[in-house]
């Protein structure tokens, strides 16, 4: 059975500047089983990130026969015990240290202190910040911000992991390093990962599973299983196969998504560098 | 030679002008009743404190100022506060209740008061109700504002994790707040001072600014002197009190 099934889901809205009802979800039908890494790669307002949203409870959908499923049940709202949310900002709190901002996930559960402080240490380890711990956010850099939500995110010990383009506002290196990084962990600690991304390089290094997306109203145009063997080698020629496979898929869609006209420089789709 | 410290620079500045005022007040024929040579003033302010002045009962007084103050900020404060979290909570308070407090704001204070003497009489209560009045706007403005400036992105994080009501706000949205709180809280101590001296002085009839009116219609131009510098010291160690506080909340 798998852990989260969204069935014919579709999401409207009104968009108030224009006066007009846009639909960015069509009747999208997707599941991801335990332990899966599903990347959701499409063009810039396909939806993925509504898609997303929606899967997290943080986002209503239509209610016209669709319906997700997490873990067997219906999605009413935030499920911080079964999913843990990363966004593309890292979002620390300023007042708080390193440590108290991963701990801060698991206050609203009722962890007891010692067990919250044992556990946050725990992924700090994980990902090498532990010196870190009683630092600041503002002396951190944006990698290790990042890396601190990531632990954020971890330290509740879901079983699914929803991931908002988490590294899309880190540089090149960084972004790799990170990669390889929740590869490993995910490898180590096996949950469930989706991963929303625009970055075709992004989706064919770290997915499992890629599904891609029409321009909107964003469809699921193909689901493609990635079997490529870890560790992935960007360039490398089945790498090189395997993007250019994908890119076939989504180059009518982002084509379509640009004639539409609507888009920010940051959301285009990225190509791998030669 | 060491390099000049900052501290040390204003400090010989202050001894410089001092000097130079001392010399002139000595020297010049602007009679004393004008302006009350340093030295004077340091020799009247330590008779002051040592009550062998002949300023009426200055501990009872510099004390009653004292109480108000702090009485007035309090009340300024806590209800300051609690009002600019009203008025952030909900857009239909805001809309409805904050053109009213602008107005408010906006009215220069001071022509109120003799309808505040009128309603309350002439005891420190009225005092303590103009220092309020002064104070109490810039704290309600920056309470709002800072609740109102909480990155979206501090309550969806919060939201995402299961937090809601009233664990969001005092965990996210009054820490993420309190740069703000604090710096209205600040400056609205300094107005509160300013409310409560400017509401002695027009009573006339006890407290510190009562003293400074004594003085001044009396001609004792350096007992005039030496309060001023006292009431000043005050505020400045209050200042200072306030701001540590400040610190202390902020890190903790």
């Amino acid at each position: 059975m798998p852990i989260i099934e969204v069935t014919g889901v579709s999401k409207t809205y009104h968009d108030a500047a224009s006066d007009r009802v846009v639909r960015t979800l069509d009747k999208v039908s997707i599941a991801a089983q335990e332990n899966d890494f599903l990347i959701l790669l499409g063009p810039s307002g396909c939806g993925k990130s509504t898609l997303l949203n929606i899967i997290a409870g943080l986002v209503p959908y239509d209610q016209d026969g669709g319906r997700v499923l997490v873990a067997g049940k219906p999605v009413t709202g935030p499920n911080p015990k079964l999913m843990a949310y990363m966004f593309q900002d890292p979002v620390l709190y300023p007042w708080r240290t390193v440590l108290k901002n991963v701990e801060f996930g698991l206050e609203a559960h009722d962890v007891d202190k010692a067990q919250r402080r044992e556990r946050a240490l725990k992924y700090l380890r994980l990902v090498g910040l532990e010196e870190f711990a009683d630092a600041y956010p503002r002396q951190l850099s944006g990698g290790m911000a990042q890396r601190v939500a990531l632990c954020r995110a971890l330290a509740l010990e879901t079983d699914i992991i929803l991931m908002d383009e988490p590294f899309a506002a880190l540089d090149e290196q960084s972004r790799i390093l990170l990669g390889d990084e929740l590869v490993s962990i995910w490898r180590q600690v096996r949950r469930t990962i989706v991963f929303v991304t625009h970055s075709l390089t992004e989706a064919v290094y770290l997915g499992q599973r890629i599904a891609v997306f029409t321009a909107r109203p964003g469809r699921i145009k193909l689901d493609i299983a990635n079997d490529l063997p870890r560790p992935r080698a960007i360039g490398a020629a089945d790498f090189n196969q395997m993007v250019d496979r994908v890119w076939q898929q989504l180059k009518a869609e982002s084509q379509a998504a640009s004639a539409s006209g609507k888009k920010a420089a940051r959301e285009e789709i990225l190509l791998p560098k030669e | 030679m060491g390099r000049l410290s900052p501290a040390l620079a204003r400090v010989l500045l202050v001894l410089v002008l001092l000097a130079l005022w001392e010399i002139f007040t000595r020297l010049s024929s602007v009679s004393v009743i004008l302006i009350a040579p340093p030295s004077a003033i340091i020799w009247q302010m330590v008779q002051i404190l040592i009550r062998a002045s002949n300023v009426p009962d200055f501990y009872a007084n510099a004390w009653l100022t004292i109480v108000e103050i702090l009485v007035a900020y309090g009340l300024a404060a806590v209800f300051g506060v609690l009002t600019g979290i009203a008025v952030a909570s909900s857009k239909v308070i805001g809309d409805a209740f904050e053109p009213i407090l602008l107005v408010l704001y906006a009215v220069p204070k001071i022509i109120l008061y003799p309808v505040i003497v009128l309603m309350i009489g002439t005891g420190p209560a009225t005092k303590i109700i103009f220092g309020i009045f002064v104070g109490i706007f810039v704290i309600i403005f920056n309470t709002a504002a800072g609740l109102r400036q909480v990155e979206p992105n501090y309550l969806r994080l919060a939201h995402s994790l299961g937090y809601g009501g009233a664990k969001i706000f005092f965990k996210v949205e009054l820490p993420a707040a309190a740069q703000t709180i604090l710096a209205g809280l600040r400056l609205g101590f300094g107005y509160t001072i300013i409310g409560v001296l400017t509401g002695e002085l027009l009573l006339v009839n006890a407290g510190l600014g009562y003293l400074i009116d004594w003085a001044s219609v009396n001609y004792y131009t350096a007992q005039l002197y030496a309060l001023i510098v006292i009431t000043l010291a005050i505020g400045v160690v209050a200042n200072y009190v306030v701001g540590h506080l400040e610190r202390r909340w902020v890190r903790g």
